[in-house]
This record gives C-alpha cells, sequence and structure tokens, in this order.
C-alpha cells in the first residue's frame, strides 16, 4: 500500500438543537491510501454520508481529527483543499444549477480557483467524462440523469483533484446507466491515479468499485473488511452478514 | 388459474408540439392470484402501464385498450361511481414516495380510516382495531404512535409501511405497487415483501410489482414482463430469467455488479433501433 492519502481518527459529529442532541456519526476511524478506492456502506441514518460531509467541513466535526497527506486540516476548509478534494453528489438532477448552463457550471470552479485556459479545460474535461463539446452550452434540463450525473463529474474533476469522495453516485440512475457511470469511474481512477471514498447502500456496486470497506450502522463503524473477504461473504458480524443477504434479493422466510 | 384481470392491446398516448407521443404501445398480459413483475428502465411505460390499471392515466394522456377487464367488469366504460366501488376497495396501488403521497395534513390514523370508511359497515371502534391490527401487520412496531403521528413525523421506511398499511386495509383483490421498496434500505425491504407475499399466498391477492430492479423481481414475483420503449419485449417466469432471450432483458441482467466481483469494465448496453419497433 502507497502514502497514507487521507486519514479519519475517531470521528464524532453530533448535531445539536435546542436541547437535543443527535450523535449522527460516533468513533470512527479510516484511512485511506493514495490511489485507493475505499467504501463506505450503510442504511439510512447510519451516517455514511455524513462522514464524508464532515471530510469537506459541510457537517460540523465534534471530535476526532482528519488529516489530508499527513497535514491535519483547519475549519473552514482553506481554497486549497478544494483543489485536492471534490465531491460528487447523489442526486444529478439536485446538483446542478436549474439556471446555469454546463459551461458556466464548469467555468465557476475554475474562476474562484484562478486557473488558465478556462476554454481548453472545459472541452477537455467533457471529453474525459464522455460528453463532447456539444454539450457545453446546454441546460441540465436537456440531458439525461446519466449525463447530468457526468457533468458532475467533470465539476468535480476539473480542478484536477487528487481525492474524489463520491456519495452514492449512481443510487439515482438506471441500472444501464450505472454500469457507465461506475466504467467511468473506474477509467479515471487509472488514468488519474485518484483516490475514490465512495458511500454506498448498495453493496454490489462498493464491491465492484472499492478495493477496502467499512460498514456502518447507528453512527459507528461496526466492520471494516476487504473486497475478497466481501466476495466469499467472509463477514464477522451478523448486521454485514443480512446486509450480504438482503442484497442477494428475496427471500421467502427466514429465522429474523 | 382464473384471471382476475384481462388486458389487450393497451395504449397510451400523450399530446406533444410533435404529435401525439405513444408511451404505450400495445401492451397485453393476464394477472391471476399471483406475482407479476413489470421491469424496465425509467421511460419504459411500466408505471403507465399500473395507473391505467386504476384510470389514472394523468391528462391530457389517452389510455385505449381492446380489452381492459378486471374480474367481469370492464374498465374502460367504467363510470365514476363504478371506479368509486372499486378503488380502494377491490383494488388499489402503492406509490413509490410516501413523502409526495401521504396527505401531509392528516393524521396517518385518519387516513387509514378513510381508506376504511368506504370498504364494509362497521362501527368507527372496530374500523380503529382493524387499522391498528393492520399497522402491525406491516411491521410497525409502535402502532399507537403512529396512528397519532403526521407523516412528517415518520421516517421514509416507516411511511412507506404506513402507506402499504393503507393500501391493505380494505383487503383489495388486486394491489399495484409501483416501486414499492426502491425508497427503502434493503434490509426493511425484505419485511416489506414478506407482506405482500404472504397476503399473495395467503389471501390470494392478485399483485403487480413494477420495479427497475431486476435482481429483486426476478427473486421475488411468479412471472416477468420486461418492457421497453412501451412494449413488452420478453415475458418469463422468474425463475428462468438467466435463460432470458431478449439482448434487452440480457444487457440489462449483465450490467448489474455483482458482490463476487466479475468483469471490469462492466458490460454496458448497447441499444438497438429494432427492440423499440
Amino acid at each position: 500500500m502507497g502514502e497514507v492519502m487521507l486519514q479519519v481518527a475517531d470521528l464524532a459529529v453530533t448535531f445539536r438543537r435546542g436541547g437535543d442532541a443527535v450523535h449522527a456519526v460516533q468513533d470512527v476511524s479510516f484511512s485511506v491510501a493514495q490511489g485507493e478506492s475505499f467504501g463506505i456502506v450503510g442504511e439510512s441514518g447510519s451516517g455514511k454520508s455524513t462522514v464524508l460531509r464532515a471530510i469537506c467541513a459541510l457537517a460540523p466535526t465534534s471530535a476526532g481529527t482528519i488529516r489530508l497527506r499527513d497535514a491535519p486540516l483547519a475549519t473552514p476548509r482553506p481554497a486549497r483543499f478544494f483543489r485536492q478534494v471534490q465531491m460528487v453528489f447523489q442526486d444529478p438532477y439536485a446538483s446542478l444549477h436549474p439556471r446555469h448552463t454546463i459551461d458556466r457550471v464548469l467555468s465557476e470552479p475554475l474562476a474562484i480557483h484562478g486557473f488558465d485556459r478556462r476554454e481548453e479545460r472545459i472541452e477537455r474535461a467533457l471529453e474525459e467524462v464522455g460528453l463532447g463539446g456539444g454539450f457545453r452550452f446546454r441546460y441540465p434540463h436537456q440531458l439525461s440523469g446519466g449525463q447530468r450525473q457526468r457533468v458532475a463529474v467533470a465539476r468535480a474533476l476539473i480542478l484536477e483533484p487528487e481525492v474524489l469522495l463520491l456519495d452514492e453516485p449512481t443510487s439515482a440512475l438506471d441500472a444501464s446507466i450505472q454500469a457507465e457511470v461506475l466504467n467511468l469511474l473506474d477509467r479515471l481512477r487509472a488514468e488519474r491515479g485518484l483516490t475514490y471514498v465512495m458511500v454506498s447502500h448498495d453493496l454490489a456496486v462498493v464491491a465492484h468499485m472499492c478495493d477496502r470497506l467499512m460498514v456502518m450502522q447507528h453512527g459507528r463503524a461496526i466492520e471494516e473488511l476487504s473486497r475478497a473477504a466481501l466476495a466469499a461473504h467472509r463477514a464477522e458480524t451478523d448486521y454485514t452478514r443480512k446486509l450480504l443477504s438482503a442484497s442477494e434479493g428475496y427471500t421467502p422466510a427466514e429465522a429474523s | 388459474m382464473t384471471s382476475l384481470l384481462t388486458i389487450e392491446d393497451l395504449r397510451i398516448t400523450f399530446p406533444s408540439r410533435q404529435g401525439p407521443s405513444e408511451v404505450v404501445r400495445g401492451v397485453s398480459f393476464t394477472l391471476g392470484r399471483e406475482r407479476l413483475g413489470i421491469v424496465g428502465e425509467s421511460g419504459s411505460g411500466k408505471s403507465q402501464t399500473g395507473r391505467a390499471i386504476l384510470g389514472l392515466t394523468p391528462p391530457p394522456g389517452k389510455a385505449t385498450a381492446r380489452v381492459l377487464d378486471f374480474d367481469g367488469t370492464d374498465l374502460r366504460a367504467a363510470s365514476a361511481a363504478t371506479w368509486r366501488r372499486l378503488r380502494g376497495a377491490r383494488m388499489s396501488m402503492v406509490m413509490q414516495d410516501p413523502k409526495f403521497s401521504l396527505n401531509p395534513v392528516m393524521t396517518i390514523g385518519r387516513q387509514l380510516m378513510e381508506a376504511l370508511k368506504f370498504g364494509a359497515s362497521e362501527t368507527r371502534a372496530e374500523a380503529r382495531t382493524r387499522a391498528l391490527a393492520m399497522l402491525e401487520a406491516v411491521q410497525i412496531r409502535d402502532p399507537e404512535r403512529v396512528f397519532r403521528a403526521y407523516p412528517h413525523e415518520l421516517s421514509g421506511g416507516m411511511g412507506q409501511r404506513a402507506m402499504i398499511a393503507m393500501m391493505l386495509v380494505a383487503e383489495p383483490d388486486l394491489l399495484i405497487a409501483d416501486e414499492p421498496t426502491s425508497a427503502l434500505d434493503v434490509t426493511v425491504q425484505v419485511e416489506v415483501l414478506r407482506i405482500l407475499d404472504r397476503l399473495v399466498s395467503e389471501r390470494g391477492m392478485g399483485l403487480l410489482f413494477i420495479s427497475h430492479d431486476l435482481r429483486l423481481v426476478s427473486s421475488f414475483c411468479d412471472r416477468v414482463l420486461v418492457m421497453y420503449a412501451g412494449r413488452v419485449v420478453e415475458e418469463l417466469k422468474a425463475s428462468e430469467l438467466t435463460q432470458a432471450q431478449h439482448p434487452y432483458t440480457r444487457g440489462l441482467m449483465n450490467c448489474l455488479p455483482k458482490i463476487e466481483g466479475g468483469q471490469r469494465p462492466l458490460p454496458t448496453l448497447e441499444r438497438d433501433a429494432a427492440w423499440a419497433r
């Protein structure tokens, strides 16, 4: 394994409102090597997306540390951080501004970070995600779900980050489109040596995309296992076994 | 097997600027007291097919068919009174997203009781007992609380189960379930499917299960119809899905990633214009 790219230690995220406290994430630790693809699996409310959001400081970190290339991260995150780490969100229908053209969506991050040769970068980014220049001046409503998600990937990659945080990147897409987007992500990782942290509720998607994965339940990491262990159904905890059998499809009755 | 529902040559058209566009183009099938799955991608016409059976094609869309028969009633010529008698009591539909299908300003209990009002003649107390029992039957642990709760006070999974309870409380003969579990976690999904399964096997309900998830449908249903561009391109027994003949069905099967690992890159679906003809 290469150099450690991202290290999360004893992370806790607590949301407070009035007297209530919701412990969304508790004592989560993991590290991801450079060029590795790491998966986080869990059901809704398990805190898996909150972990990604905490890395980007979109959720408040109440305890623990997050280190990128062995340097602790400052809050709020400096602009430099977003050139290294970018995020792709779940719903391509909600994550693209409906009244901005694709060109504007892609040129905004370039302008913010003061990149040069913007024209060229936009053309290349669209080419890389398999859309081509013809899509440049369209609006999101003129694109299909799969095409929108490609734009979201292009927007994340246009800053040439090293780490991509993927929050359920294909769960809003049809199976055939999902395969295309997964292939695209796989190819980009191989070509650019990217590091992925991918969140999904779909074990099969994570098994396909990730070298290692962590299972979360009720805000805690309950198990970490390798792709090979998952493929061989060698799970340590009951919960992971339950997830595994549920994702195989429907079974009429079992003692549950 | 006696058939509960017979459909022949169902067509649904929507007017558009380019002239009428046909989203369902000649769908025929029969449904007995069994679990029939309809699988297809977004835009294949599967949901519109389900809605048309209940006469819920949204205007300005128009549904026409040569035969549309539910247990001896011709649905094509059904009057408003006939529909009122059928919907809810004898046939009902579970929609995909509880957030949009439950009334946000009514408690779950009131909505359940409303569904019962059109059913058998019984006292309020009896209806309440039956509603609570139904909530319990869909694995809601605290039925009294959920009965009093408003939809926004429930999680997605709870809301979906409450909606299923609402549709089942009148004990319909036909249930059309449009992606009933897509918004649910996998472990909850299995529980909801068990409830539906029990209703089919114990009460002899007919179930039309509409889903995009081929793997789920093949493990749950008896028969599967595969729809593409408004047509049924293949019909097969769920157990024989691996021997599917149509390239579209096979493409859909192959492009799913597998836990056991498999090909990389994943095979993608090459669409053939001839399938849509």
